[in-house]
């Protein structure tokens, strides 16, 4: 047991150089880029005008300064102002689409796992057959296809064809606004719109997370089918199965039972892993579905070089990822004991 | 184990599709041969390809903008005016351009600093090996974006655009070739036979490389092919967004998907579903090449004769 | 109710049901701090849904300097200025009058008397006062205060009167500006005099005196506009029951809410493709207005070919240049093929539709009648002594003036090499770094373009053509210069046009810029709404829009 707790330690103090390197590298890439005032006013002001905004600003003072002060700021935990926008503290940005992002996030999660387990236990099952190599392909197409490009085919079917489900944004604008209303609202459209009691909201809601749910949550889903298939495939291969087979246990509980628990091991890891390619996907989902969360506002903020905004968001999100490795490293170490230091 | 890898590396791909059978085989081959098209597109581009990637049109004007498909344009024609299939199998070109500056700089970056660090051990490995795990967690996309901005000084001209599509997959992938390497050497360090070596009187750290990467060689293929996928897909998802290559400049299935998203509701459907199933079938066909590869690497996933006989 | 998700099938009833449910929960919203009772909907009118590509930087006057944000000041901020529905001639709005200079420098206005905030307390001359003041005072990055350029400072000498103290003397222009960006009059009871107040917190004291408050705000999101029955100004009262506008990042998403009934008016900015393929569609209108903005192609006078910075430097030919790229340049291939007719050619400095607008480019350059010439480039050109093939780099910006820009300037590189005068060399930059290069002498020859911040001729030509100007182009005419000094203190009208049109004639012949297209406004609407009106105030207002 020391040498696990030994490991829980120094995987824990890990965090904290792997958030720095993250904020730093951020900070530097986003000097380089250019400023919001140049980014807002290009194309009105003349340059001696542009250049006074900037000076006043103090974004032509030596970029060690401006990094060292940063760093007092966020180690005092002030994430500092937007610079754009709603001028409003990063903090509030992060905890109004954070839960956007989470939300997708979960129905993303949901659509995966329903998609991949099951498909890819089917898979094991039927290995080395047609059924098998059709999901398999199926498998890398879902994660082959561009989550832009399904979302224009996704939306073009069910859209502009079919016309069942809304194109774009997380509620239609009366329900936004019926939203705000909610006393107290979370920001997770779904909660609140049950709070509401209102089950028209609910639905609304629900069909506005339809397809964006799909497009990201497909995208992880192949990559779950394959995992599972896989491991299912190595537990059935093992002396344990074969035992319980000579048992006469059925094939069928073979496979979703015998082989199917130890198999979920590796998946939980990779669920972990999944996190950070959720939220990288995200990006591109929510720009695609106009889903107000963290990932678009990511890409409105680094149009306007809101350095700022994004170093939050940025800090955030490898917040997020490092505390997930961690956890995922824990549950490997405390299976697996080859895997501590 | 270690000499099968090692006639592995010596014969690629031809030794791997008289290995496999059955289902396994047609999946290789199937791979194989939507990566053969894409190499032939983009390198007969001059030759497949009716017109130019940026020509607007020919000596009887031009061809007019969101044309339907026509003898003249089989696939139709853009919002910009230019003929699709022209622009697709140009697009290949850059595709492979991509590819290739991609898995070349993260193979070359990632596979020295993973023996440098393997080797020497100590406090390098350990930074290496947080700033590995740090760069990891970055978001990719976001990666990509600041450098494609960095490195071309925020230009879209061909080179530009695919040193930045290049890097960035550069950058994310160093670390994967980076572990994969590292842990071998690490293990090869420990093991009995570097012992033996020197005493025959090779050098240590060669001996240690030359194994480390033999034993690689089984993992190294899905992450070369990985990272061949994901290029493209990050290429597309620059153009996508905007960052990616100006359309006079070079043929990018990215950018012309951005164009054609106004066309997609006003059922216009030949410009962007063209481009989009490119880049799906480029993807499919190097991931169905890796996982097949993988497979035939991995005795328990390997297809058994014997099952398809029985 | 139903008729606003028209084209819905399986999800219209759940729709409908909720619609009616927003609008009960909307009627009960009192808990919320902005339904005290003083905002309470007029209920004469449905509530009309706008939808727009347009985004807000913040609602705060002084902390906004872009159409998105202006497009929902205008409707519930107070103006002391203001143009009535389809004319460019200024009224009183908040003013009672039009104002009169005491001195060369003092500007006095008289405003309406007994004038009352949304939320009840007065609106007074020390709130117009105020709301200049702080404009000075913020300054911000991002804020329009450098459009007061005039303007020293302003001061309530009581309830009713407010006095400008400028710097300029007899400036004609300032009752302009007042019209639009920096012309918005704040709440001095909720607004901070030095720093830009937060979105909220002007929601939340209901500090509004236009037309319509705001009773609820997503950021960016969902805004609710309901008509302030506290508003007296020069327009009538909103003819609806009140807005909601909702913000779209993607104009293809917009085109398929108004398409299916999900918004009952799209304005800016719809894809010329979307607004082609709208116009087909029965169930919706599409109503054009005259359009401020306009592209051009900018020389600089130093990098271009033969510049006065390159070895062979020679005005001479450098004027040749530009001369034969103006003679090729097809503007109506361009507004065609690219824009749909959703752009129209242009050939001026200042815009159709401005009083001195004049077409000094179409008997200078091209066939004389709008088309390109190929044997007059090539005459100019030769006369000039310049061998050709002229090498030309040109930039564009693919991600600031709309996505079709790679289309505008690939079609205009084919135009200028089809007859093998010119070899251009296009490029295009991200729009930071476009910025900062075009202004540093990077590029020879590049795109930008213009949307007015004031309804007037001066604002196409003091911001490009004096010698200090924001192209920093290095074009220097002290002609020129002093006679665009001169129009913005001419008070005689005829004067002032006559000198317009002679500045344009004397700039045609320099060509510092190559105009090239002119941008229409275009709304589209549901069938059954009426009431969209674009006029050359460049606003779309909200308060005559009728649905049903």
């Amino acid at each position: 047991m020391k040498g696990l707790w030994r490991y829980v330690l120094v995987r824990f103090l890990l965090i904290f150089p792997t958030i720095f390197i993250l904020v730093s590298l951020v900070f530097l890439f986003m000097r380089v880029t250019g400023d919001p005032i140049t980014a807002a006013l290009g194309g009105k002001l003349p340059p001696d005008q542009l250049q006074e905004l900037i000076h006043q600003a103090g974004y032509d003072r030596p970029l060690w300064i401006q990094y060292f002060e940063y760093l007092g700021q966020v180690f005092t935990g002030n994430f500092g102002t937007t610079l754009t926008g709603n001028r409003e503290p990063v903090v509030d940005v992060l905890l109004r689409y954070g839960g956007a992002t989470l939300e997708l996030a979960v129905y993303a999660l949901i659509v995966a796992l329903l998609v991949g387990i099951p498909l890819g236990m089917l898979a094991a099952k039927l290995r080395d057959r047609w059924g098998d190599a059709a999901l398999r392909v199926f498998a890398i197409l879902c994660y082959a296809t561009p989550v832009f490009f399904a979302g224009l085919v996704l939306k073009l079917v069910f859209s502009v064809w079919l016309q069942v489900l809304p194109p774009s944004g997380r509620a239609s604008p009366r329900g936004v606004i019926a939203l705000d209303r909610v006393d107290g609202a979370t920001g997770i459209y779904l909660i609140d719109a049950i709070r509401s009691g209102n089950p028209a909201l609910v639905g609304d809601v629900l069909s506005h997370a339809v397809l964006p749910a799909i497009a990201l949550g497909l995208l992880t889903g192949g990559i779950f089918l394959r995992l599972v298939r896989t491991n299912v495939i190595s537990t059935l291969g093992t002396g344990y199965v074969d035992a319980a087979r000579s048992r006469g246990v059925s094939e069928f509980r073979l496979t979703t039972k015998h082989a199917y628990r130890p198999a979920l091991v590796p998946i939980i890891t990779v669920i972990g892993l999944q996190v950070a390619m959720l939220l990288g996907g995200a990006v591109l989902t929510e720009t695609t579905f106009e889903w107000r969360g963290l990932g678009y506002e990511l890409a409105e903020f680094l149009a306007a070089r809101d350095f700022v905004a994004v170093q939050g968001i940025v800090a955030l999100l490898a917040v997020i990822v490092a505390l997930t490795n961690f956890v995922v490293d824990l549950i490997a170490a405390a299976i697996d004991p080859r895997v501590r230091y | 184990m270690s000499a099968l890898s090692a006639r592995v590396g010596r014969l690629p791909l031809i030794r791997q599709v008289r290995q496999s059978v059955g289902l396994q085989r047609g999946m290789l081959v199937t791979g194989l041969v939507l990566v053969g098209v894409v190499v032939l597109a983009a390198v007969f581009a001059p030759l497949l390809a009716p017109y130019g990637y940026a020509q607007l049109g020919d000596a009887s004007g031009n061809f007019g903008a969101q044309q339907s498909p026509s003898p003249a344009h089989w696939f139709g024609t853009t919002v910009g005016g230019y003929d699709v299939l022209s622009r697709l199998i140009w697009g290949a070109r850059t595709a492979v351009l991509v590819i290739v500056v991609g898995v070349v700089l993260s193979i070359v970056v990632g596979v020295l600093l993973g023996l440098l660090s393997g080797y020497l051990g100590g406090w390098l490995d350990r930074v290496l090996v947080v700033v590995a795990d740090a760069v990891y967690a970055f978001p990719s996309l976001l990666l990509a974006i600041v450098a494609a901005i960095v490195i071309s000084g925020g230009q879209s001209g061909l080179w530009s655009g695919i040193l930045a599509a290049g890097i960035s997959i550069t950058v994310i992938f160093i670390p994967q070739y980076f572990r994969v390497v590292r842990a071998e050497v690490v293990r090869v360090k420990s093991e009995a036979y570097v012992e033996s070596a020197q005493v025959v009187g090779a050098s240590s750290a060669r001996i240690m490389f030359v194994h480390a990467l033999r034993n690689s060689t089984r993992t190294l293929p899905l992450i070369f092919t990985l990272n061949a996928a994901e290029a493209v897909l990050t290429l597309a998802a620059l153009g996508f967004l905007g960052f990616g290559i100006e359309p006079t400049a070079a043929a990018e299935w990215g950018y012309d998907l951005n164009r054609a998203r106004s066309d997609v509701t006003s059922g216009i459907w030949w410009t962007s579903v063209f481009p989009g199933i490119a880049i799906v079938l480029t993807v499919l066909g190097l991931t169905l090449v890796g996982e097949s590869l993988n497979d035939l690497a991995d005795p328990r996933l390997r297809a058994r004769r014997k099952a398809k006989q029985r | 109710m139903a008729s606003a998700f028209r084209g819905r099938k399986a999800a219209a009833a759940s729709v409908a049901v909720l619609a009616a449910a927003g609008l009960a929960l909307a009627g009960c919203a009192s808990s919320t701090p902005s339904g005290d009772g003083t905002d309470a909907p007029v209920a004469n009118g449905e509530l009309v849904l706008v939808g727009t590509t347009d985004k807000v930087t913040t609602l705060d006057p002084a902390g906004s300097y872009d159409n998105g944000s202006l497009a929902i000041q205008t409707q519930v901020f107070p103006y002391l200025f203001n143009t009535e529905y389809g004319s460019t001639e200024i009224q009183p709005d908040l003013a009672a009058d039009l104002g009169t200079f005491t001195t060369p420098t003092d500007f006095e206005v008289k405003i309406r008397d007994g004038v009352k905030w949304a939320n009840g307390s007065d609106l007074n001359a020390q709130d117009v006062a105020f709301s200049f003041n702080r404009q000075l005072a913020i300054a911000d990055p991002n804020g329009p205060s450098s459009l007061l350029y005039n303007l020293d400072s302003a001061e309530a000498t009581d309830d009713t009167t407010v006095v400008f103290h400028l710097k300029a003397e007899n400036d004609v222009v300032f009752s302009q500006i007042l019209t639009s960006f920096p012309g918005a009059i704040v709440d001095d009871e909720v607004f901070d005099a030095t720093a830009v107040t937060p979105d909220d917190a002007i929601v939340e004291a209901d500090a509004f005196g236009g037309p319509y408050a705001i009773t609820s705000y997503t950021f960016n999101e969902t805004v609710e506009l309901t008509p302030n029955a506290n508003y007296q100004g020069l327009l009538p009262a909103a003819a609806n029951g009140g807005v909601i506008l909702s913000y779209y990042a993607d104009s293809s998403n917009l085109k398929l809410a108004i398409e299916q009934g999900d918004v009952d008016v799209a304005y800016r900015s719809l894809s010329a493709t979307d607004i082609e393929d709208l116009s087909t569609d029965d169930n919706v209108k599409v109503v054009e207005g005259p359009g401020g903005e306009i592209r051009y192609i900018v020389f600089n006078f130093a990098t271009q070919p033969y510049g006065s910075a390159q070895a062979d430097a020679d005005p001479a030919k450098a004027l040749a240049v530009r001369q034969a790229v103006a003679d090729l340049v097809d503007r109506e291939a361009l507004a065609t093929q690219v824009y749909k007719g959703t752009y129209t050619p242009l050939y001026s400095y200042v815009p159709a539709g401005f009083v001195g607008a004049a077409e000094p480019l179409l008997d200078l350059y091209g066939d004389g009648e709008g088309g390109p010439d190929a044997e007059k480039a090539k005459a100019t050109l030769e006369a000039a002594g310049v061998t050709t093939p002229v090498v030309l780099n040109l930039q564009y910006n693919p991600d600031h003036y709309g996505p079709s820009s790679g289309d505008e300037y690939a079609l205009v590189k084919q135009q200028l090499e089809a007859t093998g005068l010119f070899t251009v060399n296009l490029q295009s930059t991200e729009w930071v770094q476009y910025s900062k290069d075009r202004s540093s002498d990077v590029y020879p020859a590049y795109q930008l373009g213009w949307f007015p911040d004031y309804s007037d001729a001066d604002n196409y030509l003091t911001p490009f053509f004096l010698i200090d100007n924001f192209l920093v182009n290095h074009y220097e005419n002290q002609a020129v210069n002093d006679e665009i000094l001169e129009q913005a203190t001419t008070t005689d009208p005829a004067a002032r046009e006559a000198l317009i049109e002679k500045i344009q004639a004397d700039v045609a012949a320099d060509l510092p810029t190559v105009p090239l297209l002119q941008g229409a406004q275009v709304a589209v609407t549901g069938k059954d709404v009426s009431g969209a009106t674009l006029d050359g105030s460049f606003k779309f207002r909200f308060a005559p829009l009728v649905k049903g």
